[in-house]
Order: structure tokens, then sequence, then C-alpha cells
């Protein structure tokens, strides 16, 4: 978006040095905490961490989180929350296993699927939302335990698993020169989502309703049916990941997705501190999830234990938006 | 002290001193602009005190100052006898006084009672709520003033009036003895407002002191003892209400000073030129009521009227921000009735919203994001998509059409002065091609030379065919108007040509006193109105 580019020597030409430090920190400086991580971890692990394979490996860990993380991105612009992500994704997984084990259909039919129950989750989200003016947080955390009883109800609570999963495994594990397929789908859809939030009539509305929705409406712009989209599209990104993820075993959990709500949500505010004041961006939201993966394989490599993971996604998150949020009111203050 | 004792008897009759407020000499300036200048008051226990001027006499800023919420540059207040500071409004809770404003400060989700227990001192020693007692005290509070709304009602199921009574009574809860009342009766029925008037005697004779706010002049007279008039800032006098008529009350309102002659722009006159929008008894309550309005094409039609005379409410009904209850729109001869701002911008019809920061703009976004708002969707354009590049060569073009003057079109709005804030939000919506521009106090907090500019934009506008509705509290600069309308509780009461729309003949007809005001008859500007009315 335009705000991006401006030029901000331009903006703070009047204000004294400490204001443009604090401004270019608050910009910067969830970029510099990624390129600390790289650089610390390539001098401790010099033989593992700065590697082609773990790099692609890194993209790879990322894609999932990634693609539902993106999603949760235009509920965020449109200045909403979706708290059902997670449970859709678990529902999309178990439903889509459920349909290609009782019906016999086809991956591709069951990728439909999936984006399928995402939207019309998404829908439902919206439309509870906008019509019956219930609060964003209210309304998906019902629908999306509204999704969990769906989900028992098809599955009976046990995971579901393919008899002869092999190609639907391919679906992640398949490599294409190379490089994981789901490499290929989270970059894809991140120019997708990219270019529909920035280069697209829809995208502008988005971040307007998100910017000011009271402008926005009296600018002729028709926040409901925005929002509504905006849902719409965080559903289908949670309903991809679902099938995704269930690809990855061959079989379907029924709360397998459930662990990637917070996950989402912290990339997404984490990216919100990346090169922009506090707005959610896609490109901010990749780099917020790629720097969670970065950590966390530096953990692993250098051979900590596990709650060292959650120990750092904690803080990163904190710092990144905290520190983000210091910097602008410091270069507002200054 | 007076506080536990009023706690035990609330009459308060025992106050020894002779005034209950005394604020002597107030001055407050904001920038570069005097909003009061040595004005002092006086209210005795048990009368009421009506504070009069026009739009921007500098009432509000006066009792903001008394509230605590505005801090006065020079000046003292007394409080029953004794000086004191009011810094926040807390201490003005504190010190007895109370105000209630045109926006009811009350949590639309609590009942009655809990609205008037808040702030209201009855937690039992261990913190825990005396709930028991707030009844026993809401229920005599109700008995003093003769009226119950029902405690256990959510507020936001209550009427205007009854919840205006909720605020009155949480006043009394904590033992108010000065109580400023600020338009109360704006949103009241008739029998609404006798039923206050009584409550206004019960109060006096209890000794309470009463501010009374109105722009109803025939109200004050009714009610008030003593009138107090201010005009641009300062003290005109303070006059026993039974002194006054309606006819010497408007006259010191609106003063002596005789606003320049009225100049239009254009020498045909617009008013013969085809209709473009026509408005037949369009009803809202409580806000509008049987309104009725003719627009020519490329007309600039000027509306005046006080604050809260419903003019926003009726803006807001022409672009669908608002459900109309009754009443029938035309434009360019087909039924009109917008669903939304997007179905009014589809038909040509927009609105510069009144609060330019909180409705016109998003203020981290771009000069050129915000240009655009209003016009993403480009008829002309079947494609869905949007270029920043394209975006930024039409925020360039009018930036320089306009007079804005940012550094680049990519410079964040909030960091702009207010003038060229205001000339992006009037921009943006040229931008969308309207055929009806309506401006809702267009000028408000914008600098001489914004002004003028924005004056331009308005006159080429009309040059070139599109109709305006400018909504203005400054009459002066209705001057630029082809003819201005009066909207006065709700309705339009009066059309006036240009050439007599001066600022004392457009104050009177506001306050609803032209028949009594000395200088203007006002028979013309009826019989335009009755025209106006019968479509022939």
């Amino acid at each position: 978006m335009t705000t991006a580019t401006i030029d901000p020597t331009a903006v703070v030409a009047a204000r004294p040095a400490s204001a443009r430090v604090w401004r270019w920190f608050g910009r910067y400086g969830a970029l510099l905490v990624l390129a600390i991580l790289v650089v610390g971890t390539s001098i401790l692990e010099p033989t593992t961490f700065a590697t082609y394979d773990n790099f692609i490996n890194i993209l790879n860990q990322s894609a999932l989180s990634a693609i539902i993380a993106m999603g949760l991105t235009f509920a965020l612009v449109t200045g909403e929350f979706d708290l059902s992500i997670g449970n859709v994704a678990s529902l999309s997984g178990v439903v889509c296993l459920s349909a290609m084990v009782d019906q016999d259909i086809s991956i591709v039919a069951a990728l439909v699927l999936a984006v399928v129950i995402g939207a019309v989750v998404g829908l439902l989200n919206g439309l509870v939302v906008t019509l019956m003016n219930v609060n964003a947080l209210v309304a998906t955390l019902g629908i999306g335990t509204v999704a969990v009883g769906v989900n028992y109800a098809v599955a009976g609570g046990t995971p579901v698993g393919l008899p002869d999963p092999g190609s639907f495994i391919q679906l992640t594990l398949g490599r294409f020169l190379g490089i994981p397929y789901p490499v290929y789908m989270m970059l894809g859809l991140a120019a997708v989502l990219w270019f529909v939030l920035n280069r697209t009539v829809l995208g502008q509305s988005m971040q307007a309703v998100g910017g000011n929705p009271v402008a926005a409406q009296l600018s002729g712009i028709r926040v409901e049916r925005v929002r509504v989209f905006a849902f719409v599209i965080c559903g289908v990104c949670a309903g991809i990941t679902g099938i995704l993820l269930a690809s990855r075993t061959g079989s379907a959990a029924v709360s397998g997705g459930d662990s990637y709500l917070l996950a989402a949500f912290a990339a997404a505010f984490f990216g919100s501190a990346v090169l922009r004041d506090g707005e959610f961006h896609v490109i901010g939201t990749l780099v917020g999830v790629i720097t969670v993966s970065v950590g966390f394989n530096a953990i692993a490599l250098i051979g900590l234990e596990t709650y060292w993971q959650y120990l750092f996604q904690g803080l990163l998150l904190i710092l990144g938006v905290g520190v983000g949020s210091l910097a602008r009111r410091r270069a507002a203050a200054a | 002290m007076t506080e536990a004792t009023a706690l035990d008897d609330p009459t308060v009759a025992s106050v020894p001193a002779p005034t209950c407020l005394e604020m002597t000499g107030v001055s407050k300036q904001f920038g570069g602009h005097q909003a009061l200048e040595d004005v002092s008051i006086s209210l005795s226990p048990g009368r009421v005190l009506a504070l009069c001027g026009a739009n921007g006499a500098g009432k509000s800023t006066l009792v903001r100052i008394l509230a605590g919420a505005e801090s006065a540059d020079a000046g003292t207040i007394r409080v029953h006898g004794s000086e004191v500071s009011i810094g926040a409004p807390q201490d003005a809770t504190r010190l007895g006084l109370s105000f209630i404003h045109q926006e009811l400060n009350l949590v639309p989700k609590f009942t009655a009672l809990q609205n008037m227990a808040m702030g209201a001192d009855r937690t039992r020693r261990s913190g825990v709520l005396d709930l028991r007692g707030l009844r026993r005290k809401a229920l005599q509070v109700q008995d003093r003033i003769g009226y119950r709304v029902p405690l256990d009602a959510r507020v936001e199921d209550l009427t205007v009036s009854d919840r205006w009574m909720v605020s009155l009574g949480r006043s009394l809860m904590r033992d108010a003895t000065i109580v400023a009342m600020d338009e109360p009766t704006a949103s009241f029925t008739k029998e609404e407002a006798e039923r206050l008037y009584a409550i206004i005697d019960e109060l006096t004779a209890d000794g309470v002191g009463i501010i009374y706010i109105s722009h109803r002049l025939e109200e004050v007279l009714q009610v008030a003892d003593d009138v107090t008039v201010l005009r641009n800032g300062r003290l005109v006098g303070s006059f026993a209400a039974a002194d006054l008529d309606l006819g010497s009350l408007t006259r010191h309102i609106v003063g002596r000073d005789v606003a320049g002659v009225a100049h239009r722009a254009t020498d045909v006159d617009p008013t013969t030129a085809p209709v473009l929008l026509e408005v037949a008894g369009l009803t809202r309550e409580p806000r509008v009521r049987d309104a009725n309005l003719t627009l020519h094409r490329g007309e600039i039609l000027g509306m005046a009227g006080l604050v809260g005379a419903g003019r926003t409410e009726l803006a807001r009904l022409l672009i669908g921000a608002d459900p109309v209850g009754s009443g029938t729109m035309t434009l360019d001869g087909a039924p009109y009735r917008p669903r939304s701002p997007f179905d009014a911008i589809r038909a040509g019809v927009a609105l510069v919203p009144e609060e330019r920061r909180s409705q016109g703009l998003i203020l981290r976004n771009s000069v050129s994001s915000n240009l655009g708002m209003a016009s993403l969707k480009d008829p002309s354009r079947r494609s869905r998509t949007y270029s920043p590049r394209r975006a930024a060569a039409i925020a360039r073009e009018a930036v320089a059409r306009f007079g804005i003057k940012a550094t680049s079109v990519h410079e964040t709005v909030g960091e702009l002065s207010g003038g060229n804030q205001q000339k992006i939000v009037v921009g943006k919506y040229v931008l969308a091609g309207p055929q009806l521009l309506i401006l809702d106090e267009p000028t408000v907090g914008v600098d001489v030379g914004a002004r003028s500019e924005i004056y331009d934009i308005i006159r080429d506008l009309a040059a070139q065919g599109t109709s305006i509705l400018m909504i203005s509290s400054d009459f002066e600069e209705l001057a630029i108007c082809d003819r201005v309308v009066v909207m006065r509780e709700g309705t339009i009461t009066a059309s006036v040509p240009a050439a007599r729309a001066t600022k004392d003949h457009l104050t009177s007809l506001c306050f609803g006193t032209a028949d009594t005001a000395p200088s203007d008859p006002s028979a013309l500007d009826t019989a335009t109105l009755t025209a106006e009315r019968d479509p022939s």
C-alpha cells in the first residue's frame, strides 16, 4: 500500500534525531530480530543451520502456519478477529478425509471440498458479525465451537486415516525442482493474497474499513459486505491448511489444526510490526511466520529443550509488538 | 464535611452563602481565538440561571470550565462562598456540581438504578455495594422530583426523556446542589418538557441552583429567574427574566453588529434552474420532523440553524446513513430512497461529514489513499483492480486543483493541518463526481486561507452544474449561497433569498423570533416557504 512508500525523512524532517531513530526502530526492528537470529545461529551452528537444505526446510516448516496466518491477516486488516480458524482447519481435515474414505472422492475434489468448508464457515462468521451485530470474538468463538461439534459428529472423535495414503501424502511430501510443494503453495498464495489486498478495489476497501469504518461507510464503501469477504478469505485459508495438515501424515485428528490458532495470531501481530507502523499486511505476516520457524529451527539445532520454543514464541510476540508500539510512541513524542 | 451533612439531609437548605456559584472574570483562549473574555456569572440557591447566546458565544466553554473539562486562563470560581479550583471532573462532583449534557453519559446496558448508582458513595466498609441502600436512596430521589422511572429497566429500553431523568437522578444521588442542564428539552415532546419544568420547580424549592442552557427562548423566559447573555465570548449582561421579552432577549443575543451583505458568484439565478432534489415530509424522530426542501441544479443552498436543530440528522437521511421514518425524496424527477451511502454516491449524492478526523479521514493513511476512498469503484473502468500509480496520479492532480499543501501525495494525512485535511475530505467527494454535494460545517476549525479555497471549490462546482447544500453555523459564510433555508426543531421553517440572508435576520429565524425581531419583517420569507411546500 501507498503508506509504505512514504519517504520517512520528508515526514520527520523537522524532528530531532531521536525521533528518527525511534521511527526507524519501529519500522525495521522486527526485521532486525530476524537478522540477529539468522546471523547468530549461523555463527553457532555453521554446518547445520546455514545450508541450502536447511533454508528450504525452514520454508517448508513455515508453509502451513503461513497459509492460515495470511488468511487471518484479512480479518485483522478489516478490524475483526477470527478465533475459529484452528477449529476450521481441524474440521476441514476430518471432513475431507472422511469423504475420501467413505465416498472415494479424488484428491482434487477433496481440495475443493476443503475450500468450500472454509468458505462456508467464513461466510457464517461474517453474517453473524454483520447481520446479527455480534462481536467478532464472540461470533467466531461460537461458530468455531459449533465446528468442533460437527467435527466430532463426522469422525466420532477418532482420527480418520486413509487405507492407502501414498498419493495423498505426496501433496505435502512431493517435491518439484527439489523444493516441497507446500513451499510453492505458500509463496503462490502469498502472491495472490498480496495482490488482493494491495491491488484490488476489495483490498483497498478492506484497508479503509480497518482504518476508519465510519469514514469508509460515508465514502460509499459497503462496510458489512467487505467484512464478510474478509471472513470468507480467512476461512478458505484455514480450510486449505487443514487438508494440507492431514496430508502430512495421511490421517486427520479431530483437533489436529487447533494449535494453529495461537501461532497464526502471534505471527500476524508480530508481522504488523514489520515495515509498517502497526498495520497488518501479508508480507509482514509471512516474515512473522518465518521468524518463528527460524527460531524453532535454531532451538532444535542448538539442542535446547522443547519448552524453549514456547519461551521464544511468547517473548518474540511481546518484543515485536511491544517494542514496535513503544518506538512509535517515542517517535511521536520526540 | 458538607458531603457528610448533605448525605443525611439532602435538602441543603442550611447553606448560609447568598450565592451558591460565582464565576468572576473568566477568560479562555484557544489558539489565537478568544473563546471567553472576562465573563462573570452568579447563581443563587433555589434560582434558575439561563445562559443564552448564539452558536459559538462561549456558553459551552464556560460550562466546560465549570465541569473541570477545561481550565480557565484567568478568573475565579466560588462555590457556596469559598474559592475553589476545579482541575478535574471529580473536583466538580465533590463540590456538588452536576452536569447533564445533551449526550447523556449513561451506560445503555445498565439498568436505571445501576446508572444512578454510578459515582454515588454507597459502598459498605468492606467495599461491597450496599444495593438495598442504593435502591432506597434512588426511590427517595424519585419521590423528590415526583417522577418515577422503572429502576430495573435497562437504560437502552427507555425513552429519551426517561434517560434524561435517569441522568438527573444520578446527579441527585450524588447530592448535587448545582445542576447544569444543556438543552434538556431538545428531544422532548411538549408534555415531557412540561414535566421537566415541574421538576425544576421542585428542585429549586429544595434550594438547588440550576444553570439552564437552551436555544428555545420562550422556554428560557418561562423557566429562568435570571438570564445571562453571552456574545462572541463576552458578557452582554445579566438580566432578571421578568424584565425581558422575546424581542429584547433576541436583541441582546444578536447584538448590533451588522453582517456584510450577501454576495453571490453567479449572474444567472439558479433558483430558476430545473429542480434536482425534492424532499417532502421527511421525518425521523426525534430530530427530523416533516422537513421539506427543494434544491435546484447548480444552486448553492445554505442551511442555517442552531446546534441540535436537526441539520446533520437531515443530511444523514439524504445519503441513506440513517433509515428514513416517513416522507419522500425525489432526485432528478425519480424516486430516491438510498439505503446506504453506497446507494447515495452511486446516485450522485455525497456528504462531506461534520467531523473530518473521525468521519472523513483515515489519519494514518496517505493523501492519495484518502483522496481515492470515495471513488474506488470507478464506473468508467470495468476493472476491479487498484493501481497505486494511477491513484497517485489522480491524487497529484487533485492536490493541485484543490490547493492541498502536502510534501507529496504519499504523506500521512494525520500530519497535515486542519485546513488541508478538510480540503482532502471535500476533494475526496468531489472526485466521486456528485450531482449533489452536501457539506456539513465545512469550515469549522479551518484557517482563513483554506476557508476561501474551500469556498472557491464550492463555487466552481456550482458553476459546473453541481448542486450544493451547505450546512453552516457561521452565518456570515452563508453569503456565498444563492438561498438559505432555516432549520429549527427538526423542520425547515424559512427560506430566505441571498440578499436578505443577513446574520441578524438568520439568527432571529433560528431562534424562531423573527416576528418580534425589530429589524426585519419576515412576511416575505414565510411566503417563499409556503410556495416551496406547495409545488406549483
